[in-house]
C-alpha cells in the first residue's frame, strides 16, 4: 500500500521527498506552495481524517516546520487494511521571520482550531482564516509562548514573582 | 448533641449555622475537581460535614479553590468570590494554588492565590484524598469558632492592595471596584 | 424575536469542567455556539520541553484528570518508539489490563456526570460508588488514586502484588453483577430515551469531517477503534468485538459507553486468563543522563474519549524539543460542538456537551 502511494506521489509530484521510517509511517516533505494540492491529493487517497496540525521551531535554521498528521477511516465494508494503521506525516517549512502560510480549512474543515491556536502560540498568520482570534490565552506575550526563544522561567521571574504579597505591603505602610 | 455545644449555640448562634452549613460554589476551577463528585457522593458522603454543592454564588459561603488557576480562570475565580455574600470562607485546595505546585514555571498559572484574594485554609498534596477534605472542614470549623476565618474582613481591609495585585496581573479590570478605593481603607 | 448572547459556564450548574459557550439565542433556540476555552491552559507542551524525559510522566498524566492512564501510555509508547525499547509480554498484558480498568472508571465517571444531569441521581450515586472501587484497585497497585504513573518506557513499574487477580475479578464481578440494575434504572428507562433521543445528532459523514472520533464516530455506525486499527499493548492477543450503534445521538453515544465498558470488563478475563509469567521492565539507560537519539514520531492510542496521538520530536538531548499531544476533546468540545449546538434548545446544551465526552483540560493542555 505504501509503495503504490509513494510511487503515485512521485508521479504526480515530481519534488517531494518521502520516507517511510516505520511500515505504518510515511513522511512526506513538500515545498511549501504544494501543500494544499498534496493534502487534497491524500484526502482523495482516502486519508480524510486530519489527526493533528502541529508546528517545530528550528530556531537554529531560523526556520518554522508545519507538520500535517493524516490517517484514514475505515471504509465503507468496515475492513481492516494497511492504509488505516497509516499515519502520513505532511512537513514543510516556513520563514520565522515572517511566519504566513495559507490556511487548509478549503481541504479539511476541522483544521479551524488547530491554526487558531498555532497563531496564537507560535505567531503564524494563516491567510483568509475566518476566525483568526485567540484561543486559549488572555494575556499579551511579547514573543508567542511556544517560541524557542520564550523563556517561560524568566517570564515566571519577571512577572508573577514581582507580585508582592497583601500582608507584607500593608505593613510597609 | 453535648453541653459544651448547646452553650456554643446559645452564644453564637449565627456561627454555629455558618459552620455546620457550608454551601461549596460549584466552580470547577482546576483538576482537583475530580475529588470533590466521590466526596459529595454515597462512598464518602461530604453531607455528613454539612458541605453540599450550591447552585449560585450568591447562596453559597465556601470556596474550594480546586487546583491550580490560570490566568483566565483567576478573572472568574475573582468575580465569582466578589458575588459571595459575606461571611464566606475560601480553601485552596491542592498544591498548585499555594506556590505554583508542579507548574511553578508555567507562563499562564498564578503562583500564589492568596496574593489576589484571601484564603483562610489549605489542603497540600496532589491529589489530596477525600479524607483530607473532610480534615480541611473540621479544621475550618476550629478556625470559624474562633473567628480566625477571617479572610472575608481582610479582603475589605486590604482590598486596595489586593486590587492592586489583580491589576497587576490582569492588566485594567473591566468591572468597578468592589469597594471605594481610598486612603482611609486600612 | 431579540437575539441574546448568554453566557453558559465557566461556573455554571450545567457545566462540568472549566471551560465556557457563548451562544447567541433567539427565545430558546440557539443560533451560533461558541466554544471558549483557555480556562485550563498551562501550556503543558511547553513545560516537557524544559524537563527530562523521565520528569516528564508526572506531567502528561495530569493532562486528562478523568484517565490520565492512556496519557502515560501514549508517552510511554513514543518514547520507546524513539529510543527503540522493547516491552515484554507480561508487561503489554499488564498494561491492557491496566488501560481496561482505567477506561471503565472513566465511563463510570461519565456516566455519573450524564445521569446527575439528566437527573438520575440514583444511578450517578451508584456509578461513583463503582469508580471508587477500582481506584481502591489503583491505589493498590501503584499507591495513588487519581494519579498512578505507572507505565514506564520499557514496561511498567512493578509487578501485581500477590491475590490482585482475584481482587480484579472480584471488583468487576461486583460492579458487573449491578449491570442488570442500571439497566432498569436508567438504560431501559422510557425517561433516558425521551430526553437523550434525537439530541445532538450528526451523521456519520459530518463526524469525519469533522475529525471525530472514539464514541462520537462509533455511534453513528462507524467501529473505528485504534484498539482495533494499528493494535498496541496486547489487545491483538485476545478476541473482543468493538460496539457500535447507528443513530449518532446523545441516547446512541451513551448505549456505546455502556457496551464499551462490559466488553472492557470481559476483555480483563481474557487477558487475565492468558497473562504469560515473566519480566515485567526491560532496563533503561541512567534516566539522569538519558539522551534519545534525534528523530520524530507520532503514536496514537485509544483513550476512553476517543483518537490520543502524539507527535514527539527529539533533537538529541536529554529534553523533548517538540511535544504536540492530539487529544480526542479537542475536535469533540471545539468543533463538533459548535456544530451540534447550532439549532438545538438551551436545555439541551449540557446534555450535548457532557455525551460528547468533553473533557476541559484535554483541550487547553
Amino acid at each position: 500500500m505504501n509503495k503504490i502511494l509513494r510511487d503515485e506521489l512521485q508521479s504526480v509530484f515530481g519534488a517531494v521527498r518521502i520516507t517511510t521510517p516505520e511500515n505504518t509511517r510515511v513522511i512526506i516533505n513538500a515545498k511549501k506552495d504544494t501543500v494544499l494540492p498534496l493534502l487534497r491529493f491524500l484526502k482523495e487517497k482516502g486519508y480524510q481524517h486530519l489527526a493533528l496540525i502541529s508546528c517545530v521551531d528550528w530556531i537554529e535554521a531560523q526556520e518554522l516546520e508545519m507538520v500535517y498528521i493524516l490517517s484514514a477511516y475505515l471504509g465503507s465494508d468496515h475492513a481492516f487494511s494497511d492504509k488505516e494503521q497509516t499515519n502520513v506525516i505532511l512537513k514543510t517549512r516556513i520563514s520565522r521571520e515572517n511566519p504566513e502560510f495559507q490556511t487548509v480549512i478549503p481541504v479539511f474543515q476541522n483544521a479551524e482550531p488547530y491554526e487558531r491556536e498555532l497563531h496564537e502560540l507560535y505567531g503564524i498568520r494563516f491567510k483568509n482564516h475566518p476566525r483568526l482570534v485567540p484561543l486559549f490565552l488572555d494575556r499579551e506575550y511579547s514573543i508567542p509562548p511556544f517560541r524557542k526563544d520564550f523563556d517561560t522561567r524568566r517570564y515566571v521571574k519577571e512577572v508573577f514573582d514581582q507580585v508582592p504579597f497583601v500582608e507584607k505591603e500593608a505593613e510597609k505602610v | 448533641m453535648d453541653r459544651n455545644q448547646l452553650i456554643k449555640w446559645l452564644k453564637a448562634p449565627a456561627k454555629m449555622s455558618h459552620k455546620y452549613s457550608l454551601h461549596a460554589v460549584y466552580f470547577c476551577t482546576g483538576c482537583g475537581i475530580i475529588e470533590v463528585p466521590p466526596s459529595i457522593t454515597a462512598r464518602w458522603d461530604a453531607e455528613r460535614f454539612g458541605v453540599l454543592p450550591a447552585a449560585s454564588p450568591r447562596q453559597s459561603n465556601l470556596f474550594l479553590i480546586t487546583g491550580y488557576v490560570s490566568v483566565k480562570t483567576l478573572k472568574a475565580i475573582i468575580r465569582t468570590y466578589e458575588q459571595m455574600p459575606d461571611p464566606k470562607f475560601t480553601v485552596g485546595f491542592g498544591s498548585c494554588p499555594i506556590n505554583g505546585g508542579m507548574y511553578w514555571d508555567s507562563y499562564n498559572t498564578i503562583k500564589h492565590l492568596d496574593k489576589y484574594i484571601p484564603v483562610d485554609g489549605w489542603i497540600a498534596g496532589c491529589m489530596p484524598r477525600p479524607e483530607a477534605i473532610f480534615i480541611g472542614v473540621t479544621h475550618l470549623w476550629t478556625l470559624i469558632d474562633k473567628g480566625m476565618a477571617n479572610g472575608y474582613q481582610k479582603y475589605r481591609d486590604r482590598y486596595k492592595y489586593y486590587r492592586a495585585n489583580q491589576e497587576q496581573v490582569l492588566g485594567t479590570l473591566d468591572w468597578p471596584p468592589l469597594l471605594p478605593i481610598g486612603d482611609g481603607n486600612e | 424575536m431579540r437575539e441574546l448572547d448568554l453566557y453558559f459556564g465557566p461556573q455554571h450548574l450545567g457545566m462540568v469542567g472549566n471551560f465556557s459557550i457563548t451562544l447567541r439565542a433567539e427565545g430558546d433556540r440557539i443560533l451560533k455556539a461558541t466554544a471558549n476555552p483557555g480556562y485550563l491552559h498551562r501550556g503543558f507542551e511547553k513545560l516537557m520541553e524544559y524537563r527530562k524525559w523521565i520528569q516528564n510522566f508526572p506531567m502528561v498524566c495530569r493532562i486528562n484528570v478523568v484517565e490520565p492512564d492512556s496519557m502515560e501510555m501514549v508517552y510511554a509508547m513514543a518514547v520507546e518508539s524513539l529510543a527503540g525499547i522493547e516491552v515484554p509480554e507480561r508487561a503489554q498484558y499488564i498494561r491492557s489490563i491496566y488501560l481496561e480498568l482505567a477506561r471503565v472508571g472513566s465511563h463510570l465517571f461519565g456516566l455519573w456526570a450524564y445521569a446527575n444531569m439528566l437527573g438520575f441521581d440514583t444511578v450517578a450515586q451508584w456509578a461513583m460508588y463503582h469508580r471508587d472501587l477500582i481506584l481502591d484497585l489503583f491505589e493498590e497497585l501503584t499507591g495513588g488514586r487519581v494519579y498512578h504513573i505507572y507505565i514506564w518506557p520499557g514496561g511498567v513499574r512493578r509487578d501485581f502484588p500477590n491475590g490482585f487477580k482475584d481482587k480484579i475479578v472480584e471488583t468487576l464481578h461486583t460492579i458487573g453483577g449491578c449491570v442488570p440494575e442500571y439497566d432498569s434504572a436508567f438504560f431501559h428507562n422510557r425517561l433516558f430515551a425521551d430526553r437523550a433521543k434525537d439530541v445532538g445528532k450528526i451523521t456519520q459523514d459530518r463526524a469525519k469531517e469533522m475529525g471525530a472520533t472514539g464514541q462520537v464516530l462509533r455511534a453513528t455506525g462507524m467501529p473505528y477503534d485504534i484498539r482495533k486499527v494499528a493494535p498496541y499493548a496486547a489487545y491483538d492477543r485476545v478476541p473482543w468485538e468493538v460496539p457500535i450503534r447507528e443513530k449518532g445521538d446523545a441516547y446512541s453515544r451513551i448505549w456505546v459507553v455502556r457496551d464499551e465498558m462490559i466488553e472492557s470488563v470481559h476483555m480483563i478475563f481474557k487477558l487475565l486468563d492468558n497473562m504469560p509469567e515473566g519480566e515485567v521492565y526491560n532496563r533503561i539507560p541512567n534516566p539522569f543522563k538519558w539522551k534519545i537519539p534525534a528523530g520524530e514520531t507520532y503514536v496514537r492510542c485509544e483513550s476512553s474519549r476517543g483518537e490520543l496521538g502524539l507527535y514527539l520530536v527529539s533533537n538529541g538531548e536529554d529534553k523533548p524539543y517538540r511535544v504536540h499531544f492530539r487529544t480526542p476533546s479537542y475536535p469533540h468540545g471545539l468543533i463538533v460542538l459548535e456544530d451540534v449546538l447550532k439549532n438545538a434548545s438551551i436545555a439541551d446544551v449540557g446534555n450535548t456537551m457532557i455525551s460528547l465526552y468533553v473533557v476541559a483540560p484535554e483541550i487547553d493542555r
